[in-house]
């Protein structure tokens, strides 16, 4: 967009520029404007069929649809003069005729665009006096509910499995005040990208039937984060309510995921809410494990450390800081550090460049292997007699416990207490999981993105990045960190893949490490 | 979906001339989607219908999705999605023909088939009577369709004669 | 002609001087009435020659948009290295209009040859002629002389013996008025839903398949071997002294309540009193005209005073305030419910809305539901503002004009006859109000 000629016009009596071919709802953005719309979405293509859009173009005899009317230079565009609004008025109160106005009940309401652009532009009464319209609510499939009394016709749903998905098992059906979104008997919305057509519906109409009924909107509270899914690292928001995790949802980044979010990451945030955590740490004493303090379970772990070679069998879900840190660990014992990823099957989204639910089902093996971990599928494999072994985050699922039996001793640094470390573990230090801390990672184009804390994490269990540094001061290695940022900022210092990154420079959209330039996105 | 999977009994269309035919028309586009209107005619000039797996049928020979299938099949009035009588007969009554009397000819033919209602075919399955909208012989009220069959002029007088003839 | 009847002798046959003759159906007896000697002669001609010759002709087009069809052929540029189509609109679903079907079951060759020269004309090698499934017989009669018109090398790649390739294929469409729209006919064409675009990109930039395209109307194209035939002149003539800009002659269906419905061809420039009551006899006996709706449903209804004061071309029809449209006249006289004949209207366009636009899906179904319900005796005087407003939100907002269609019969009904609703209102059953709830 570099070269492209730019277009001055004046919207709002605000001047703006924006590169030719824009269309006037997006410069308007660009002039800080929202044109209230429903079909018109930036990553779908344009319908021009909701006509909520409409502003006033002066020298223009009909009012323009502004998601599907390019800017011009010199044009002077009224969004709030009061024949747009009158305009606008018009549409919200046909949208309303036949709708159930039952938002009490709505899991949209609250982030419903019907409610918010009556409220701030509709008539305060409708004047609707005949009966309306009815139709049942009907099962998509997948974690898709249609309630088609509440459908406005948009078509977003329509267009995303048709246009961005490339699988159009969703159509309009019918025509006139009869039509509705339809599907084929049979032919559900089970693609692995379909949830998204939930986020995409603007009204109550399409609703998750995962968190149906589960928590009103205005109760939730909202955090920036990356989806720990797979290795694609799709920015996401956490939106939690009294410490538990309820919805995950895409937050867009261009650079990654655009709008979208695939239902895998989506609908795998139950292990987040864990009740079985660990909650203090422990030792072992007297051949069970006992709680104590983090001084003297990190003075425990440092004793058996000392003098011995740290195997460190790292998950590929810990932070950027925390895998460095352990990094930093291995290489001070002159230890090994591995790793191994859980594998499922690749999942494109065939409409967007480069973004697919990935084989690699973790969020940061490229951060694990620039720290110098081994992938692995065999991750005990080369633990020598005498090692000690640390297990940090991992549940060691499918590994027979008798490979940990030739450690030394075990280190479990971790959210939870798989069985075998009842027994296994001498020190155990318990961490947040990747929505109960701040930290990075980076992504399978190695791009590195911040997640922020979404909830407390539980009892005693301190920040991964924390519990490491900390481990590594008691074993006379540095002071620990106070702060994710530190912890990155140390990294930053230290590796020039990182060189001259930091929270601030990061953001909440991340950037690419040096020489990564592999890939779109 | 694969069109044994929905039905075991269902035959297809598209085999032998109609396959053939189909893929002459073919030519006449650069899409294949192009030919979904005439290949959903074929389906219903040979079943009488458009049923599901006649959707799932054209759906697949045109390498589109039923879903898509069935949301051009119900946008357009005339393929009938459920089995009709043996005479559909469709009356024009919009504005032209209305203020010739066409809705008196809708009660005369409801009368002389034995059908209840508009839409509801008669006891003996032989006839239904709907109304439609312009049938674009406003010249000539009022204008019916028997299935394929063009009537004009048909009057409250003329229906008893008509119904016969279409024995 | 004013087929089913005889031509009156006022008519000026052009397009319509063989309706009713058998023989003129086949291709023999077409060829023998002087048929495809316009193609021979075009196929010879250069291309924007043609295009001249058409806008010199003043031919407008004639599916209600008037747009000057040589104008609308010159948008097409010539080598530009895409594919080109020809459409043409043969799914005449405007009530009250039924010309283009007595072209295409009197005459079809007319019609393949108009669309042949029309696609030569514009640099296209295929025209799909798009026929209403309703219309079995144009069906059959088109299929037929497409048929014939290959056997006898009239189309195909080698044309008339000319090398060039000319292909017009029928299209059936399949219920929906709305792909008369032309858009909605390109993605009807395309096999999808007849969902009207929106313009720009216009069609003859990105029409039928993405490629550039023209489309037509059934009696415009068929208007264009004559001009080829008689020249430009020929056909400027048939208009009124004092209006250039109306030219030719032009086909009026006319339905309703008078005498002598059916087709009829007067020059451009008509007076409409004449052709009401002298060529179509007149109201029925007993009765009087009360309203007229000249141009097809979608047009201002008018009242018998300003249709007998009106002058049949576009610009006459506009200055007695309704449009020359699709040339269907709906007559309606004293003895019907108006009310009701615009509430049958307002259900036309309920049923035909694409769903596509708020303003459309749900206002056209809204105000038939207004309409039906002061029709049955249950409405108020608040029922005509509410019309009134629903009519103004549905007036050029939306990608296409069906639901600006749906509400001219209301506002010209509101604003012109009045008092019929007013009658209405006064037959309301007064409804006792509780006492406790006052």
């Amino acid at each position: 967009m570099a070269d492209a000629k730019m277009v001055n016009l004046t919207i709002e009596g605000r001047a703006v520029s924006a590169p030719e071919g824009t269309m006037i709802l997006e410069a308007a953005k660009l002039a800080g404007v929202l044109v209230p719309h429903y079909c018109y979405h930036p990553g779908l293509p344009v319908a021009g069929v909701c006509r909520m859009c409409l502003v006033e173009v002066e020298k223009s005899h009909k009012l323009a649809p502004s998601c599907a009317t390019a800017v011009a230079e010199g044009q002077v565009v009224h969004v709030h003069s009061e024949k747009a609004i009158e305009a606008r008025k018009g549409v919200l109160e046909m949208l309303l005729i036949n709708h159930p106005l039952d938002c009490p009940i709505c899991d949209q309401a609250g982030e419903c665009e019907l409610q918010d652009y009556t409220y701030q532009e509709g008539r305060g009464e409708g004047r609707y006096r005949d009966p309306k319209r009815f139709n049942p609510v009907e099962d998509f499939g997948g974690d898709v509910m249609y309630v088609a009394n509440r459908c406005i016709l948009c078509t977003r749903c329509v267009r995303f499995m048709e246009d961005v998905a490339k699988e159009p098992v969703l159509a309009v059906i019918e025509r006139g005040d009869r039509a509705l979104i339809g599907k084929f008997e049979g032919e559900d919305l089970t693609h692995p990208w379909a949830g998204n057509v939930i986020d995409l519906c603007p009204v109550g109409a399409l609703l998750s039937k995962d968190s149906l009924n589960k928590a009103r909107a205005w109760e939730l509270d909202r955090s920036a984060s990356v989806c720990p899914g797979c290795s694609q690292g799709c920015n996401m928001i956490v939106e939690t309510r009294d410490n538990q995790v309820m919805r995950l949802r895409p937050r867009p980044n261009d650079a990654v995921n655009q709008y979208f979010m695939c239902d895998h990451g989506r609908l795998d945030y139950r292990w987040m809410n864990r009740r079985d955590r660990v909650e203090q740490p422990m030792v072992m004493s007297g051949g069970s494990l006992a709680a104590t303090d983090w001084d003297i379970a990190l003075r425990a772990a440092a004793t058996l450390l000392r003098g011995k070679r740290a195997h460190v069998l790292a998950s590929p879900n810990l932070s950027n800081e925390a895998l460095f840190l352990l990094a930093t660990l291995v290489e001070k014992t002159g230890g090994r550090g591995t790793f191994r990823v859980n594998q499922g099957e690749e999942a494109p989204l065939a409409g967007v460049d480069d973004l697919a639910l990935r084989a690699d089902r973790a969020a940061n093996v490229r951060g694990a292997e620039m720290a110098g971990f081994t992938r692995s599928d065999t991750p005990l494999s080369g633990l020598q007699a005498g090692d000690v072994l640390i297990v940090a985050d991992e549940e060691l699922a499918g590994v027979d416990a008798s490979d940990v039996a030739h450690a030394g001793a075990v280190i479990v640094i971790g959210t939870t207490l798989p069985s075998w470390a009842r027994h296994a573990a001498a020190v155990v230090l318990p961490i947040a999981n990747c929505v109960e801390e701040e930290g990075t990672f980076t992504n399978l184009r190695g791009r590195v993105q911040r997640f922020m804390q979404a909830k407390a994490a539980p009892g005693l269990a301190r920040p991964s990045f924390f519990a490491v540094g900390d481990l590594l001061a008691a074993m006379g290695e540095g002071k620990g960190y106070w702060t994710a940022a530190e912890a990155f900022a140390a990294l930053a210092a230290s590796h020039e893949e990182f060189a001259g990154m930091s929270y601030d420079t990061l953001a909440l959209k991340g950037t690419m490490t040096a020489g990564a330039t592999a890939g779109a996105r | 979906m694969s069109v044994d999977a929905a039905d075991a009994s269902y035959a297809p269309v598209f085999t032998g001339a109609r396959k053939t035919e189909l893929n002459e028309l073919l030519t006449r586009y650069p899409t294949k989607m192009a030919a979904l209107l005439p290949a959903l005619w074929m389906v219903q000039e040979d079943r009488g219908w458009v049923s599901q797996e006649g959707i799932a049928e054209v759906a697949e020979v045109l390498d589109l999705t039923p879903a898509y299938v069935k949301g051009v099949v119900t946008f357009y009035t005339m393929y009938h999605q459920h089995p009709v009588a043996t005479h559909f007969i469709q009356v024009c009554t919009t504005s032209p023909c209305n203020v010739c009397g066409a809705e008196d000819v809708v009660t005369a033919l409801l009368k002389h088939t034995g059908c209840e209602e508009l839409g509801v075919q008669s006891p003996d399955g032989k006839y239904q009577v709907i109304e439609v909208e312009c049938l674009g012989a406003c010249g000539f009220n009022t204008p019916l369709m028997v299935n394929e069959r063009f009537i004009e002029s048909v009057t409250v007088d003329s229906v008893p004669a008509l119904l016969a003839s279409l024995d | 002609m004013g087929f089913p009847h005889k031509p009156h002798e006022r008519e000026s046959l052009v397009l319509s001087k063989h309706f009713g003759e058998r023989e003129a159906i086949g291709l023999d007896g077409w060829r023998a009435r002087g048929g495809y000697t316009a193609l021979q002669k075009a196929l010879a001609m250069q291309p924007a020659e043609i295009v001249q010759l058409v806008k010199d002709s003043g031919l407008r087009g004639r599916g209600g948009a008037g747009f000057p069809t040589g104008v609308k052929w010159s948008f097409m540029k010539p080598g530009d290295g895409k594919p080109h189509y020809l459409v043409c609109n043969a799914d005449e679903s405007e009530p009250g209009t039924f010309k283009d079907r007595e072209i295409m079951r009197w005459t079809p060759h007319a019609l393949v040859e108009g669309c042949a020269i029309g696609a030569h004309a514009i640099g296209a090698e295929v025209a799909y002629v798009y026929i209403r499934g309703e219309y079995t017989e144009a069906l059959e009669k088109m299929n037929a002389a497409c048929k014939d018109a290959y056997a006898a090398g009239i189309l195909g790649k080698n044309a008339m013996g000319t090398g060039k390739t000319v292909h017009v294929y029928v299209h059936k469409g399949a219920g929906a008025y709305i792909c008369g729209e032309e858009t909605a006919m390109m993605n009807s064409l395309e096999g999808k839903r007849g969902n009207p675009r929106i313009k720009p990109p216009f069609p003859a930039v990105s029409g039928v398949f993405g490629q550039p395209t023209t489309i037509n109307n059934v009696e415009t194209l068929a208007a264009v071997p004559h001009i080829i035939n008689n020249g430009a002149a020929w056909y400027q003539a048939f208009k009124r002294a004092d209006n250039p800009k109306s030219t030719g002659t032009k086909l009026y269906s006319v339905c309703g309540n008078i005498q002598r419905p059916g087709n009829y061809e007067v020059p451009m420039g008509f007076p409409f009193k004449d052709f009401l009551y002298d060529l179509c006899g007149g109201p029925l006996s007993g009765r009087q005209f009360k309203a007229i709706i000249p141009g097809g449903i979608s047009v201002p209804i008018q009242t018998r005073d300003e249709a007998e004061a009106t002058l049949m071309d576009y610009e006459g029809f506009v200055a007695n305030g309704t449009m020359l449209g699709s040339g269907g006249v709906i007559v309606i006289d004293d003895a019907q419910n108006l009310v009701k004949q615009i509430a049958r209207a307002a259900r036309f366009f309920a049923h035909e809305s694409c769903a596509q636009c708020t303003q459309c899906r749900e206002g056209t179904a809204w105000t038939t539901k207004i309409l039906e319900r002061i029709v049955a005796g249950e409405g108020t005087h608040e029922d005509f503002d509410t019309l009134l407003e629903i009519a103004e939100n549905m007036t050029g907002k939306t990608i296409c004009v069906l639901s600006d269609s749906c509400a001219t019969p209301v506002i010209s009904g509101l604003t012109k006859f009045r008092a019929d609703f007013e009658a209405l209102i006064k037959k309301k059953k007064v409804h006792m109000v509780p006492a406790q709830v006052a």
